[in-house]
């Protein structure tokens, strides 16, 4: 609690939640979305694809996505952190967080065994796409599906617990 | 983008039938229940979010290809996925609909809200703009060719527009009065 503490009333903290600028905590939250569109926008269409939506979109040719993907993680991870030290004696007590937390751990977890599932092979044979891949990419979607219904009800928890 | 918000200003503060639809919304059946409820909202929120991935998600990739990235990926073939971009869209516009109808006075005076507003229309334009004019030469578009000038102006419009859309919803909490 006491690390809480402190991380609430870090100067960088301090300055996110209290400053008027559009530039603190409205773009902080704003990247967090543009973030979100990014990895869980191509993320969906990346398992949309591989569960029978838009066969004619060759899948050699989406593995340019997952760089992209990874971009909207890392923005999402640096706009994370500077938007739970924006709250964080609230949301470091709250189960809702923690479930956030793991969920997108897990989904994490699923973006390179989801890649290798499906171009671990070798090069220049077109790809089918196994059995396993297609589980990941069900799992994939009910993950991150979770990952923005978990992180938006973090913004009400305190208002309906 | 100062001039905008200074034009869009004065007009808001020259109209004044404001008032009464806020009060007709306040008064009527779905207003009252999207405040009522405590789940309404939040359910509507994280709904709005998943529609707004949805159709990111579709269109992003579409724009990046009549840009010019992905050659070898055929343009009709990410066409065929545009009805989840719409499913997603439907999304956000029926929550979208709540969110306003349950608290008009937090939009109707938000510069952000026309400034969606505004995008929401410029991407819908040029939407209709490329399915009018440019989708049949899309379709007949061999992968590896270079995309036309007119392809990669539609697609970077609807990069743009779209971003800005999410950008000024995203501003929506932060302007003046608005508390939610």
């Amino acid at each position: 609690m006491d690390l809480l503490t402190a991380i609430e009333a870090s100067p960088l903290a301090t300055f996110l939640r209290e400053s008027t600028s559009v530039w603190a905590y409205p773009t902080v939250l704003m990247l967090h979305t543009v973030g979100l569109a990014l990895l869980v926008g191509l993320n969906a269409a990346f398992d949309l694809r591989l569960l029978g939506v838009g066969r004619g979109v060759p899948l050699d040719a989406l593995e340019t996505w997952f760089p992209v993907m990874w971009i909207g993680f890392w923005l999402n991870l640096v706009t994370g952190v500077l938007l739970f030290a924006t709250d964080p004696i609230r949301l470091g007590t709250t189960t809702i967080f923690f479930s956030k937390l793991a969920i997108v751990v897990a989904g994490v977890i699923l973006i390179p065994l989801l890649r290798r599932a499906v171009y671990g092979r070798v090069a220049g044979q077109a790809p089918a796409i196994p059995p396993l891949a297609k589980v990941y990419a069900l799992l994939s979607l009910v993950l991150w599906t979770a990952a923005i219904v978990t992180g938006r009800f973090m913004a009400y928890v305190s208002e309906i617990a | 983008m100062e001039q905008l918000k200074a034009w869009l200003d004065a007009l808001l503060a020259s109209v004044s039938w404001d008032e009464s639809l806020i009060a007709f919304l306040h008064g009527s059946a779905l207003g009252q229940w999207v405040v009522s409820g405590q789940w309404v909202w939040p359910i509507a929120e994280t709904l709005h979010f998943i529609g707004l991935a949805l159709l990111i998600g579709v269109i992003a990739p579409l724009d990046a290809r009549l840009i010019g990235f992905m050659p070898r990926v055929p343009i009709a073939a990410l066409h065929r996925m545009v009805p989840f971009a719409i499913g997603g869209f439907v999304l956000c516009l029926a929550t979208g609909i709540l969110f306003f109808v349950g608290t008009p006075e937090q939009y109707i005076p938000n510069e952000s809200f026309w400034l969606k507003a505004l995008f929401l229309a410029i991407a819908g334009a040029n939407m209709l703009a490329f399915e009018l004019t440019q989708r049949s030469r899309a379709e007949a578009l061999a992968p590896g060719i270079p995309t036309p000038r007119a392809f990669k102006v539609i697609g970077s419009l609807s990069l743009v527009s779209w971003f800005m859309v999410l950008y000024w919803g995203r501003m929506l909490p932060f302007a003046v009065g608005a508390s939610f």
